[in-house]
């Protein structure tokens, strides 16, 4: 199937292998020296005689334009995903080269590692952040448009340059924590990808939402990262290293003690933030309210899949059943939290008015349905003879589903948020009047978003309504593996299944509920009037039409045509379960 | 017939979706252009509203469909299954073995001498309609602005039918079934702010939705039935169903009856579809839909899908292991064909629109079809032709192999044959209101009054066969194409019909002398049926095109309205045609898959002529074959000549070809004309002139026992139902506001909550660790 390669950091074939990387590195360097070019001069000291060195100073025509920076971060993020693509075909013919990166001159301390799976979430982020980049081209012109002519006056190029800074630092600190194969790595990236994230919804400074939402988003974040950081060291302490396969090693022949408990239960508080869990989600609604809503989108894609790796390397991988154990030890701990969650967001979501705080909640209450599915894998010891396989198989389709769940939810997730993006040229989003009557204004851009909310209540044939059937199937399908005395079954209709059915049960319900509030978008949107003043058609913007273009090929897509993305992530998730 | 003849290794080119995709994609374009530029010149006059797009498309899946059965015209076996959409894959429970089983459903294609038969014709009338449709619709004026809508509706109603066609599973059939079905109702509903056609549309759609309620338990309990058997596969796919070694299964666990009333299920589904006794009460009123081409796609196409899945059920009781079991349901089959065929030519004679006439020949000609389908699914169940070594198993395979493949021949002889005949009723409706709308300017023009064409909405009926008259002369073409028409479905010896309505008729008789007399009755009425054609469709013929003009308006008619003769002009040879499909021995190629075509005309023709006028073997057979000449072209015409016969008017004269007709009905009422008035105001005319008073029975069966139901159902719904529903949702709201709360807007309170979730995780895992 495919073969593995070791390399040392920063050696020869190094940075071939990780060619997305390094192109996303190069693209940061531009973007911090393109834009700095113009006619600054060096004066030689003592003398008067200055020196042209072609930095600072007055900009030059070219590197000056406030639209240069978006350029530059398009083309990197497009290169990057482009590489990323072409791995993920590999992955498809089942070629894929896996690397290890270890240590210099010791080879049993890994760093990195290129599997199927961290490249298909490396595309996943990378995806999501073209995106953003791409839409907030448009963004950062047209929203003044309206108000101030000229567009140098509020938006500088320096000002486009820090924005897309803070985007490609996010994409290298995301790219890390989907390769990372040591903890203390991945919490390098992930606080990397986090506190840009936490600017970046800060950045939109026009909104006095935005810096309060920024403000609450850091505070909340940084303390759950600090109760995971200690969570974090406790475990360092317990095993002597964060490096994944140690740590497995390690949880397999686990004793009576305390520490690594602690430990995990102190983590998952810090990455329940991130994939904004219950109840860790508070801060979410606010700073994506506040964010503008290409960055809330960023938050609710790609950030929250981050903090799913994170969950993955620590549930799936270190501490998943081996040996003589039935269950994993966090399995009916999870299994409350995923309820909660996605009860909880869909019930907050059910009378928000504000459509991005519904966005935020029903993001809630997609972490909740990630959670289940989450769950369910951990229900079954995969190492123990007496499953026969099925237990594998099940496991791998709920863990599949749950790949392919995060992978299109960044299609019809960020386009709903792009296309409130759009609204927000004409002012802020505060309430569903923004939305109401925009069949009249732009019809198509009202047919798209109702695609977008169709098929975030999973409605067929859309990607959104196969995902959530794969994630339910897969639970099932874990729940009826023949439990004959594993005395965790409870009968229903006179089949033995295990009790986390329930949350597959759970998450219909749930959806039932999630159908209101999201047809209710449509109400508004196809039957109320226009409110005042905005009743004239939304402007039109090329790049953030061409992402919502992107977003709703995506969307409806991979609903009637999934197979080759399942197939990609059945290859991750088996590449993460091994 | 052996089980594995229905999967052999022979594969679909890609193209083939084509013929179903290319239609489907264009219903969206059409619609969506026409939301656009609707109104505007180019939109109107080059694209003639959305008409010329989907007359390409229509084009390439001819063409598509003429690749695909030139491929498989030579063949004498099936094509395999070739799967090109995997659609759904999921897991079900099976209480049986207690495990998950694997399941997909696939769409994949299916193609065998039937399959090729109907898709020839779906396509080929399909293109022909949309030819017409731009000549009809887009010159009335009272279509304006909204024929994107029609031609939207009509793509996407023929990707349907190809794709009820081609697909390889009952499922798949179903679904696009349920595709026309719903196409169906837009269609015939087109003019919905008229209030007998959305009554119509509501109509037809509920009666059908009858049928299709039975098709759906009978394709459950199908599923049910072969569900052991399908290894993962799509249960009601045609590879597992017709496979022998399945049925054979079936038969071994004794459940052969449960098929046959699974089978007998799907018949009532057909019986909707195809408007047959009980559930035909829609297809009159479906004539509302645009003239006359919904018309047309209830009697050419669209009907055809119920004859279709009976013909489909073929292999089914044609199997070895079935051997004599489903003998009751062929006869019901036959039954309801015979008891609607006689039906429907009754109330025809009394029917004066011209399209209501056509609307029950079809009924009519559909029961014959059934009927021959009884009759051959009779003998193939019934006979002993399986087993090579069996005295008479040549002569048996014969048997069933024609009687077979007599029903289909009649399906597409009927199909070309009404197709024309409602296009050029189509044309002659069409004209008569444009003649109406000269003569009335004319008689009005110094009133200039704004009221457009509103004026011509009078009482006057332009399909009213009262009104017409004389035709002859004045629409040429026209009245070629209905002539040729009428002679096919009368069964003028050598034209189309000719060939199959003696075929289904011999065969009815012959299982009803040879195997079963209980198909006596059937037998009995569908002989009688085709006198009673000959006169319906002679007095009709007669009634439009000889005699003087009844009404001013006729004497106006000119044949002028581009587009509308070229189909006509196609199909005329379709018709006249039949001679040259017979010698090519077609019935056999339909009747069977190990047979070919015979290319040796000249040696086809004597045989055929020798077979079905000399008839050596059987001697009744022959007796009956000239009964139903006698019958259909003797008294049937000669009673209407007599009746509504009579020259044209002065200085008219028709076509060389036609003035023979007119000069004869001319001198045979002259010579044998009776007054009917005593006749006419029988109660038996009356009575079929209420169409036997089915409406009548079936709204006050509706108000009696329906509609106290529905009152129920609605306060059910009204107060449990909603109540509940409400419930929830004002529950839920209070809920939501509550939990809300808790986002208290500050960031003190959000890390205070992430404390307490950190405790929560500590409790739980203390719990469990």
């Amino acid at each position: 199937m495919s073969s593995l390669l070791r390399v040392e950091p920063f050696s020869a074939g190094f940075f071939g292998y990780f060619a997305a990387e390094t192109v996303l590195a190069l693209g940061l360097v531009l973007m911090i020296v393109v834009p700095n070019l113009g006619r600054g001069t060096f004066r030689v000291p003592g003398t008067q005689v200055r020196v042209p060195w072609f930095f600072g100073g007055e900009r030059y025509a070219l590197t000056g334009r406030p639209d240069l920076p978006g350029y530059i971060s398009v083309l990197t993020l497009l290169t990057a995903l482009v590489l990323l693509i072409n791995d993920l075909l590999n992955t498809w013919d089942h070629t894929t080269q896996e690397v290890l990166v270890h240590a210099v001159g010791d080879d049993s301390v890994r760093i990195l590692a290129a599997t199927p799976f961290s490249r298909l979430m490396e595309a996943l982020f990378i995806g999501a952040l073209f995106l953003v980049a791409l839409a907030s081209n448009d963004r950062y012109r047209s929203t003044p448009a309206r108000e101030v002519r000229s567009l140098s006056a509020l938006y500088n190029n320096r000002r486009q340059a820090d924005l897309h800074i803070l985007l490609l630092t996010c994409a290298l600190g995301m790219t890390t924590v989907a390769l990372a194969e040591n903890l203390f790595v991945l919490f390098v990236g992930l606080e990397l990808a986090g506190f840009s994230s936490y600017i970046l919804v800060a950045f939109n400074k026009e909104s006095k939402f935005g810096s309060e939402g920024g403000m609450k988003y850091f505070m909340v974040g940084s303390a759950s990262s600090g109760v995971g950081l200690y969570g974090l060291s406790l475990l360092y302490l317990w095993a002597g290293t964060l490096q994944v396969d140690a740590l497995a090693l390690a949880w397999s022949n686990i004793g009576q003690e305390i520490l690594p408990y602690v430990a995990l239960g102190l983590m998952l508080v810090g990455f329940g933030f991130k994939v904004s869990a219950a109840p860790f989600h508070f801060a979410a609604p606010d700073a994506y309210a506040g964010a503008s809503s290409p960055f809330a989108g960023l938050l609710a894609t790609a950030s929250k899949a981050m903090g799913m790796v994170g969950l993955f390397r620590i549930l799936l991988v270190i501490t998943l059943p081996e040996g003589t154990e039935g269950s994993a030890v966090w399995l009916v701990l999870l299994g409350v939290l995923a309820a909660i969650t996605m009860t909880w967001g869909n019930l907050a979501a059910l009378g928000s008015k504000n459509p991005k705080r519904m966005l935020a909640y029903s993001s809630v209450a997609h972490a909740g349905y990630m959670m289940a599915a989450l769950t369910a894998v951990g229900v079954w010891n995969l190492g123990e003879a007496s499953l026969d396989g099925a237990a594998e198989a099940a496991s791998e389709a709920v863990l599949t589903a749950l790949l392919f769940h995060l992978v299109v939810l960044v299609a019809f997730k960020m386009g709903a948020f792009l296309v409130i993006g759009l609204l927000e040229q004409e002012g802020e989003v505060k309430d569903d009047r923004t939305l109401s009557g925009l069949s009249k204004r732009s019809p198509l851009l009202a047919v798209v978003m109702f695609v977008f909310m169709l098929s975030l209540a999973g409605v067929p044939p859309l990607s959104g309504f196969l995902s959530k059937l794969l994630v339910i199937m897969g639970i099932v399908k874990v729940a009826a593996v023949d439990v004959a005395g594993s005395g965790a079954s409870v009968s229903v209709f006179g089949l033995d299944l295990h009790w986390v059915w329930s949350l597959a049960l759970l998450m219909v319900l749930n959806s039932a509920i999630s159908v209101y509030y999201y047809l209710r978008i449509g109400v508004v949107m196809f039957f109320d009037a226009p409110a005042v003043g905005r009743d004239r058609p939304v402007p039109r913007t090329v790049f953030t039409a061409i992402a919502i273009a992107i977003c709703l090929t995506g969307t409806v897509g991979f609903g009637v045509w999934g197979d080759p993305l399942i197939e990609v992530c059945r290859d991750a998730a088996e590449a993460l379960l091994r | 017939m052996a089980g594995d003849s229905y999967a052999s290794g022979l594969v679909v080119p890609d193209y083939a979706l084509l013929i179903i995709l290319l239609p489907m994609l264009a219903f969206p374009v059409i619609l969506l252009l026409g939301r656009l530029f609707n109104g505007q010149d180019w939109w109107k006059g080059t694209m003639k509203e959305g008409g010329l797009l989907a007359l390409p498309v229509m084009a390439a899946s001819l063409v598509c469909s003429l690749m695909l059965i030139a491929k498989f015209i030579g063949q004498t076996t099936v094509s395999d299954t070739s799967t090109v959409l995997n659609w759904v894959n999921f897991g079900w429970h099976d209480a049986a073995t207690g495990s998950i089983q694997a399941m997909s459903l696939d769409f994949g294609f299916y193609v065998d001498h039937t399959t090729i038969m109907l898709l020839f014709v779906a396509s080929f009338l399909c293109l022909l309609i949309n030819i017409f449709s731009i000549g009809y619709m887009n010159t009335d004026p009272i279509n304006d602005n909204r024929n994107h809508r029609f031609y939207a509706e009509f793509v996407l109603f023929c990707s349907g039918m190809l794709g009820m066609v081609l697909s390889d599973s009952f499922l798949w059939l179903f679904i696009f079934w349920e595709l026309m079905g719903l196409c169906s109702y837009l269609l015939i509903g087109f003019y919905y702010e008229r209030p007998s056609a959305a009554y119509a549309a509501k109509k037809a759609f509920l009666t059908t939705r009858v049928g299709d309620v039975f098709l759906v338990i009978g394709l459950a309990m199908l599923w049910n039935l072969f569900q052991p058997y399908a290894a993962g596969q799509d249960a009601l796919s045609y590879a597992v169903v017709f496979d022998g070694g399945h049925l054979q299964s079936i038969a071994d666990a004794g459940k052969s009856g449960a098929l046959q009333l699974a089978m007998g299920f799907m018949f009532i589904g057909a019986v909707g579809k195809s408007a047959q006794f009980p559930l035909h009460v829609w297809l009159p009123d479906a004539m509302e839909g645009p003239t006359p081409v919904s018309a047309l796609i209830h009697a050419a196409t669209m009907v055809n899908a119920g004859l279709y899945l009976v013909a489909r059920m073929f292999p089914i009781f044609a199997a070895e292991a079935m051997h004599g079991a489903f003998t009751d349901l062929a006869f019901i089959i036959a039954l309801v064909g015979g008891i609607t065929a006689c039906m429907a030519a009754l109330i025809a004679f009394v029917q004066m629109d011209l399209k209501k006439v056509l609307a029950y020949s079809t009924m009519s000609q559909l029961a014959y079809i059934f009927t021959g389908l009884g009759a051959a699914l009779f003998l193939a169940n019934a006979l002993d032709w399986h087993d090579p070594s069996y005295a008479g198993y040549d002569k048996n395979k014969t048997i069933v192999i024609v009687a077979f493949g007599a029903a289909l021949f009649h399906l597409f002889n009927h199909a070309m044959a009404k197709g024309m005949l409602f296009m050029a009723s189509g044309s002659v409706i069409h004209e008569m209101h444009h003649a109406h709308h000269d003569v009335h300017h004319h008689d009005h023009h110094d009133e200039e009054d704004d009221h457009g064409h509103d004026d011509h909405h009078d009482d006057f009926d332009a399909q009213s066969m009262a009104n017409m008259g004389g035709l002859a002369s004045r629409l040429p073409i026209t009245a070629t194409a209905m002539l040729v028409g009428s002679a096919s479905i009368i069964g003028l010896p050598l034209i189309g019909g000719f060939w199959s309505k003696e075929g289904i008729i011999a065969n009815t008789w012959r299982v009803a002398v040879d195997h079963d007399p209980r198909f006596l009755l059937p037998a009995f009425l569908v002989l009688i049926t085709a006198g009673m054609t000959g006169f319906y469709m002679s007095r009709m013929w007669f009634m439009t095109f000889a005699g003087k003009p009844k009404s001013e308006v006729a004497a106006h008619v000119h044949e002028h309205t581009p587009w509308v003769p070229i189909p006509l002009l196609v199909l005329i040879p379709m018709s006249l045609g039949g001679i040259v499909f017979a010698s090519m021995k077609v019935t056999k190629y339909l009747g069977y898959n190990g047979k070919q075509l015979d290319m040796n005309l000249i040696d086809g023709f004597l045989y055929e002529m020798d077979h079905v006028f000399v008839n050596p073997g059987a001697g009744y057979l022959l007796v009956l074959t000239y009964i139903a000449i006698l019958l259909s072209l003797v008294v049937g015409p000669t009673v209407a000549m007599a009746l509504h016969g009579g020259a044209l008017d002065e200085g008219q004269k028709a076509k060389p070809w036609i003035q023979p007709f007119i000069n004869l009905s001319e001198r045979v009422n002259a010579r044998r004309h009776f007054d009917n008035s005593g006749l006419a105001d029988s109660t038996l005319a009356t009575a079929l002139e209420e169409r036997l008073y089915f409406d009548a029975w079936y709204d006050a069966a509706c108000e009696k026992l329906v509609a106290g139901f529905s009152v129920l159902a609605a306060t059910f719904d009204r107060s449990v139902v909603d109540g509940t529903i409400k419930g929830i949702e004002s529950g839920s709201q209070s809920t939501s506001s509550s939990v809300r709360r808790l986002t208290t807007g500050s960031a003190r309170d959000y890390i205070m909550m992430a404390a307490l979730g950190t405790l929560l995780i500590a409790v739980i895992l203390w719990g469990v660790a």
